[in-house]
């Protein structure tokens, strides 16, 4: 490997030289794409070269091979068919390196900046996910790792002309923002979902230095209110914005900062604002900027009720913006004012009713316009009555969510399997679903599976633990197995509900694209994960906690780790010594071993049975950053 | 699926699950009841009691023909020691709610605080009939916002997993006691079964009063290890870390030589 990367090192040097690929002037063409700068100017590149140099190599026949393949390659922008390519032969993977401009990288655990830095040496954009999906739920200790710090600090010297940073569930501080915004000149697309360990202060710098930018995006992220004015460190003059998201920040803006940012950022298509901005202030944000798509509302709630002619037209503010699509906010909702975004809803594609307490009296008026919605998340206060409502109208639905109101295990839940098997019978195109509910049936979710073929995320979770179907007291496993047999393109399931292991042996066997798998109090026996690592060939992502799992299960999925890119269990039934055998007999797979403390210093740890366990290939070996509480196999 | 319980010739396999005289049918009026102890799964004993008395009400047809069908196709029993997570369901009257657990539903916390943020925006009710109220439901607990659970470590001694106690979940040590009994004895039965003494289970009672078999103590912000139930209960859960429920005989030494043990642990 080693040999491989001195040789492409060095031929990367010729193939500089006579295709003249240079950074500086083709970030300054930004608005083209970077291909074809690159191939209008190798033919003068190589004139100059014939003026210039006195010992004149003509190219040989290897580079203009490469030549050729670069701008075949420039075609090619889905990662599946670049890491085909990249393993054709020796040249065809330089080549495919050096184009590749757009790098995801789905565990940060799994390779070194390094690795990364002396492969790609063109990239443009960097897409890196750091903790796993169970992190949300407090299911791991806080420093646990996923820093952003190395690889702003390599990417900054290796790509200087770095222009989109995608990050989810990673932990960003404020010098790394800083240190991001004074390294690219050229930054375009900042998004941080699901991110922490940044302030407003961070983004101040973001705002202030990249004078490119034209995504900000902060989604779900925890942002630590350092009372630091944000918006007002955007420069002056007209921006590049086109998309600014912060309905995740918790703490107050400077409104005259945002208006007047808004009036200066001709370009501004998307903005979500949090739930400090009033409805008299949105009304201000919507005159300002008619030309918007999508709006984050903030709280919809007004500062102050003004009667008759002294309240602002909200609908006709609404009417003026002819082009929303995508509607969200509603953090803070007065009932009265909801009917006031009926001008918008015969457009509207996708709508996040998330936030808000809607019932469904004040949701059926709304939805019954809303034909071409493909989005639609809301909370269960909207009812089964609202979910056939939804149903009755919304034939273009592909994505619906539902999240509880009241997300107790013990609570009433005021939606079911009538509202499941509504949307089946009515939104025939769906193709994900996320469902909170208390109670559910096997014929439901089979009415489901028979309905809605287009399935491919399904993601069940009947809040009470181990609840069977609450009409015929079975378990859940019918249900789920039908979703596998019937759902023929389904790549994400979630379970819950009581399981045997034969839902597993359904899964196992019918779940031939599943590639990321969540179960949670279920199974009676290490069968059931059996039964999932010797089937689902496409497996990539397990996540389980709670479920009696043990070695013997661990141990049926070691053929195949170093093809998966993490497993996850939690609260299970492993031993050290079980977790152990797995990291011996796979060199390239890290096994880590904490508690759900940071400072776990007694049996848990040290003794046999294990809390957790996050297992994950790498090319690089177990990380140096571990923390004390991290035992790494 | 033929047979009963009482037909013993469907297997040699049945004799070990089915104890003799069918005391255990006679004994446990609620079916359900036995399967969910014979059902293999992880979760605090004591748990799900709601859904047996859901279950109770709709499904006495099913609970013989789905008795049998555990017991016979269940092999994996047979090989898997039942000793971590027996429930300790042998009474039917119903409990308190099983506790909480760590991330669980799986919602996000800033999706959480719905209920106390919205209580206030109700509006005019009627003429928008339906929406949730929870204003006056659960009283306190529903109010303050950002109210997560607040997890601490307990272990006891002679039962080698730890488990976790939401102490927002109680208001005093009496509810703190039932608590730690209802997650131990199952696992503490369960224990002594397999190191050959009797596994029956015994309520753990006492800890608070020195009197019991077993004492509950906790360590401090200070690192103090320090008897449960000296101070008011607030003041005790702002300064708690963790608890742990050790031998009464052994209190004057744990409380001592609680750092020597700590050391002891670490040279693993």
């Amino acid at each position: 490997m080693t040999e491989e990367e001195d040789s492409s090192a060095k031929m990367s040097e010729d193939v500089k030289r006579y295709l003249k690929l240079d950074p500086r002037s083709s970030s300054a063409a930004t608005s083209e794409p970077p291909c074809s700068s690159s191939s209008s100017s190798s033919a003068s590149a190589l004139a100059n070269k014939s003026r210039n140099f006195k010992s004149f190599e003509p190219p040989c026949p290897d580079h203009v091979l490469e030549n050729v393949l670069e701008n075949v390659l420039q075609f090619l922008t889905s990662r599946c068919d670049r890491n085909a390519v990249s393993l054709v032969c020796r040249s065809w993977w330089r080549v495919e390196a050096q184009t590749r401009f757009e790098v995801f990288i789905g565990n940060c655990y799994s390779l070194s900046p390094v690795r990364l830095t002396h492969r790609f040496t063109r990239v443009r954009s960097l897409v890196l996910k750091g903790k796993p999906r169970f992190a949300d739920f407090n299911l791991m200790p806080r420093n646990w790792g996923a820093q952003f710090a190395p690889w702003v600090a390599a990417t900054a010297k290796a790509y200087p002309w770095l222009e989109k940073v995608h990050l989810k569930r990673m932990f960003v501080t404020d010098d790394d923002l800083a240190l991001l915004a004074e390294s690219f000149p050229g930054f375009k697309d900042l998004t941080l979902v699901c991110c922490e360990g940044f302030g407003t202060s961070g983004i101040a710098v973001v705002a202030n230095k990249c004078r490119q930018l034209k995504v900000l995006d902060l989604l779900e992220s925890e942002v630590t209110d350092d009372e630091v004015d944000w918006l007002s460190c955007f420069p002056a003059g007209e921006t590049h914005l086109e998309s600014l998201s912060f309905d995740c920040v918790e703490s107050p803006i400077s409104f005259n900062a945002l208006e007047e940012l808004v009036v200066r950022s001709p370009f501004l298509k998307k903005l979500r604002t949090n739930r400090f901005v009033s409805l008299e202030e949105l009304h201000r944000l919507m005159v300002r900027a008619p030309q918007l798509t999508s709006l984050g509302t903030g709280s919809f709630s007004p500062d102050n009720v003004l009667q008759g002619e002294q309240e602002p037209d909200y609908a006709a503010a609404f009417r003026a913006c002819k082009s929303i699509s995508c509607l969200s906010g509603f953090r803070d909702l007065t009932p009265e004012y909801l009917p006031a975004i009926s001008p918008v809803c015969a457009n509207l594609t996708s709508l996040n009713f998330s936030y808000a307490n809607i019932s469904p009296d004040m949701l059926k008026p709304i939805i019954r316009n809303c034909h071409n919605i493909r989005v639609f998340w809301a909370l269960d206060s909207i009812c089964d009555e609202g979910l056939q409502a939804v149903a009755a109208t919304c034939k273009e639905l592909r994505e619906l969510r539902v999240f509880p109101f009241d997300p107790r295990e013990d609570s009433e839940g005021p939606i079911s399997g009538v509202g499941l098997q509504a949307i089946s019978e009515g939104c025939r195109k769906l193709e994900s679903i996320l469902y909170f509910c208390q109670r559910m049936t096997n014929g439901a979710v089979t009415a489901m599976s028979e309905n809605c073929p287009q399935l491919t995320v399904f993601r069940l979770c009947i809040m009470g633990r181990h609840r069977p179907d609450h009409v015929t007291g079975k378990p859940m496993d019918d249900g789920f197995g039908a979703i596998v047999k019937n759902c023929k393109k389904l790549t994400r399931l979630a379970v819950s509900g009581l399981l045997t292991d034969e839902a597993f042996s359904y899964i196992g066997e019918y779940g031939k694209l599943i590639r990321t798998l969540s179960v949670a109090f279920a199974g009676n026996s290490d069968r059931a994960l059996r039964y999932v690592l010797e089937g689902c060939p496409k497996l990539q992502k397990l996540e389980i906690r709670d479920s009696p799992f043990g070695d013997v299960g661990l141990r049926s999925g070691m053929h195949r780790y170093c093809n998966m890119r993490f497993v996850w269990l939690s609260s299970c039934v492993l031993s050290r010594g079980g977790c152990r055998e797995v990291a011996h007999a796979l060199p390239n797979v890290v096994v880590e071993v904490f508690g759900s403390d940071d400072d776990d210093d007694d049996d848990t740890v040290t003794g046999d049975y294990v809390e957790t366990l996050y297992l994950y290939r790498s090319l690089d070996g177990p990380r140096k950053d571990a923390p004390k509480f991290v035992t790494i196999l | 699926m033929e047979g009963c319980p009482r037909n013993r010739e469907i297997g040699p396999k049945l004799f070990d699950l089915i104890p003799q005289g069918r005391k255990w049918y006679q004994e446990d009026k609620n079916n359900i009841d036995q399967e969910k102890k014979l059902e293999l799964r992880l979760g605090p004993p004591g748990g799900d009691e709601e859904d047996r008395s859901a279950m109770k009400k709709k499904n006495n047809n099913y609970t013989e023909t789905r008795n049998i069908k555990m017991e016979s196709e269940d092999k994996s029993f047979q090989g898997f020691n039942s000793n971590h997570f027996s429930s300790s369901n042998k009474t039917s009257q119903k409990r308190t709610a099983p506790g909480p657990v760590v991330g669980w539903p799986p919602v996000r916390s800033f999706r959480k605080n719905l209920a106390s943020t919205s209580s206030s925006k109700l509006g005019n009710e009627s003429s928008h009939g339906g929406q949730i109220n929870k204003s006056n439901d659960d009283g306190e607990k529903q109010v303050e916002p950002k109210r997560e659970g607040m997890f601490v470590k307990i272990n006891m001694d002679g039962v080698p997993i730890g488990r976790k106690v939401d102490l927002n979940a109680y208001n005093s040590y009496e509810q703190l006691s039932f608590a730690v009994d209802k997650l131990f004895r199952g696992l503490l039965a369960a224990q002594r079964e397999s190191s050959g003494s009797e596994g029956e289970e015994k309520p753990i009672i006492g800890l608070l009063d020195g009197k019991g078999e077993f004492t509950l103590t906790y360590e401090d912000n200070e690192g103090d290890k320090m008897l449960v139930g000296d101070v008011p209960w607030q003041m005790f859960v702002s300064s708690v870390k963790r608890l742990r429920v050790i031998k009464s005989s052994e209190i004057s030494s744990a409380l001592t030589f609680g750092c020597s043990s700590k050391q002891e642990k670490m040279r693993h």
